[in-house]
């Protein structure tokens, strides 16, 4: 069933550190990127979305963002807010600029984020470990985001059977991708192997280093438009097939499962709505902050059977001239995680493959691309099934 | 030496850490629809009555997950590193995070049989757990 809505545009800054540039600063840049790479005028955005400002810094959060940006560029959007979702704040503004769309309440809307991710070393693991952690309850232990993730990876692996192998070869076939990206922050790291990331040093079991995902700077832009406006911009627009949302827990102490996620809920909507299956899926963009989640991700989309989702990396089959290629722009671990701005770059992907403008990259049979973004600790869920025909 | 962290009490939990003071775990029962649960709310998380009573737990629970912390986020956490967190299941159901202490992080498992004990911080004791002991009836027990 046709939603009325595509991806017509979709820009991204390379991923890396901007010294001299604030958050807004980078938003504004991501506009400009995206003006220089795509036909757009100010008289056709009716829409505007953004995300909060200096959320993943722990400090001093703007929640106004897209007044700043509708005054910088002039804009008098008939819709438009600033949303948050962490990870998936993008997958919900894709998602709610269809809804304004489909209801009328704009046509042209732009989907902006931009994000510093903190220097870990800096204070600010503690400054995270505030923020996703319960302060009463779970804080006092030591925890932050890496080993609540941890706790997510070995009950996982103790319910499916997942080795810790397995794991290390998402961050083998992420690399391997990312040598295929000119912007990828690893590109010029070279390839891995198992043995690398089993022996990089321990952060919190299963984790080791390059089980996680690597934090920078960046943002992007895109432009979701009313069908018939996507074409004009855009003759290969990515089609909005399909679209789920789920919230399953506040913290993870408390998260009625670990090794079930909330991610199925969201998929299983984004199958129905679609009107598609597994089966059907060709490509699958999948939020990566740890090596274990893709595994997770692929299990929970029925991409893979319960237990066989370390496997298919394992195998190789994820990786270029893989049958289920994931995370073709080299995935949070070896592209880059940019902080607030993190949940746009899987989504700028799967449009671009859709698009057939992925480059090098390029996977030619991605009719179909599944793209799944969390926020919190594996707790905000969106899909997105984007695809080359309505 | 940094200071230590302490629970920022927020909301209804008073109580709660009243009773850890005094060495004893405790849990919220709904007297709606009998759910024991933690952490402490002002209503039933699943029938939204109000109407709650506190509840002692055994203290006995397993190791539902758990993961081993070389890199600490602070100071404080770094000095006692490589530590365990971990998410314990009571064997009345309810949740707790916590440190599982007393035992080599190596030798914690998925499933062991653990028992509260509580580390002072300041004002305040907060629940640990450490492995259950020989003959004391555990949660495969019940």
């Amino acid at each position: 069933m046709p939603w009325g809505a595509a991806i017509a545009a979709a820009s991204e800054l390379p991923p890396g550190r901007y010294p001299h540039m604030t958050v807004l600063d980078l938003y504004e840049e991501a506009v400009s990127l995206l003006l220089r790479e795509w036909r757009l005028s100010p008289q056709r955005v009716d829409g505007l979305l953004c995300a909060p400002t200096g959320m993943a810094r722990g400090e001093e959060t703007d929640i106004f963002t897209h007044e700043r940006l509708a005054h910088a560029l002039g804009l008098r959007p008939t819709f438009s807010e600033t949303i948050n979702a962490g990870g998936a704040t993008y997958g919900v503004m894709v998602q709610r600029a269809c809804w304004a769309i489909r209801e009328g309440a704009a046509s042209v809307v732009l989907c902006l984020g931009a994000g510093k991710f903190p220097r870990v070393g800096q204070g600010g693991a503690d400054a995270m470990a505030r923020m996703v952690s319960h302060p009463e309850f779970e804080y006092i232990y030591g925890a932050y985001i890496v080993p609540l993730y941890a706790l997510i990876a070995r009950r996982f692996m103790y319910e499916r059977g997942t080795t810790r192998q397995e794991m290390a070869s998402v961050a083998v076939s992420a690399r391997r991708w990312a040598m295929l990206h000119p912007h990828a922050l690893m590109r010029g790291a070279g390839p891995l192997r198992v043995e690398d990331v089993l022996a990089s040093r321990p952060i919190a079991e299963p984790f080791h280093l390059l089980d996680c995902s690597v934090p920078c700077e960046g943002g992007g832009a895109l432009v979701v438009a009313r069908d018939d406006i996507a074409r004009e911009m855009n003759p290969r627009p990515a089609y909005v097939l399909g679209w789920g949302e789920f919230h399953s827990h506040g913290y993870v102490t408390w998260a009625p499962e670990l090794a079930t996620t909330g991610a199925r809920c969201s998929m299983e909507q984004a199958y129905a709505r679609a009107g598609l299956g597994p089966g059907d899926i060709k490509v699958a963009e999948l939020y990566d902050a740890f090596s274990i989640c893709p595994i997770i991700l692929l299990e929970e989309a029925g991409l893979a059977r319960h237990g066989e989702g370390g496997r298919l990396f394992a195998q190789g089959h994820c990786s270029p001239g893989g049958h289920l290629p994931v995370n073709t722009y080299g995935g949070l671990l070896s592209y880059g995680h940019t902080g607030d701005a993190s949940g746009l770059s899987m989504i700028v992907e799967g449009a671009l493959q859709v698009m057939g403008r992925a480059g090098e990259r390029q996977v030619p049979e991605a009719e179909v691309v599944l793209v799944h973004t969390y926020g919190g600790m594996m707790a905000e869920h969106t899909t997105l099934i984007l695809g080359r025909k309505r | 030496m940094t200071e230590a962290p302490v629970p920022v009490q927020q909301g209804v939990a008073g109580p709660f850490w009243e009773a850890a003071r005094q060495g004893r775990l405790v849990a919220q029962r709904c007297q709606g629809c009998g759910h024991i649960f933690l952490p402490p709310r002002r209503w039933c998380p699943r029938c939204w009555s109000t109407e709650l009573e506190w509840t002692p737990c055994s203290g006995r629970g397993r190791v539902y997950s758990f993961t081993v912390v070389h890199q600490a986020p602070s100071p404080f956490f770094q000095e006692r590193a490589p530590y365990v967190l971990a998410i314990v299941e009571l064997e009345e159901g309810p949740r707790l995070m916590a440190n599982i202490v007393g035992v080599e992080p190596g030798r914690v498992h998925i499933d062991m049989a653990v028992q509260v004990t509580f580390e002072r911080r300041g004002e305040v004791s907060i629940p640990q757990f450490t492995p259950a002991e020989e003959g004391v009836p555990d949660a495969e027990a019940r």
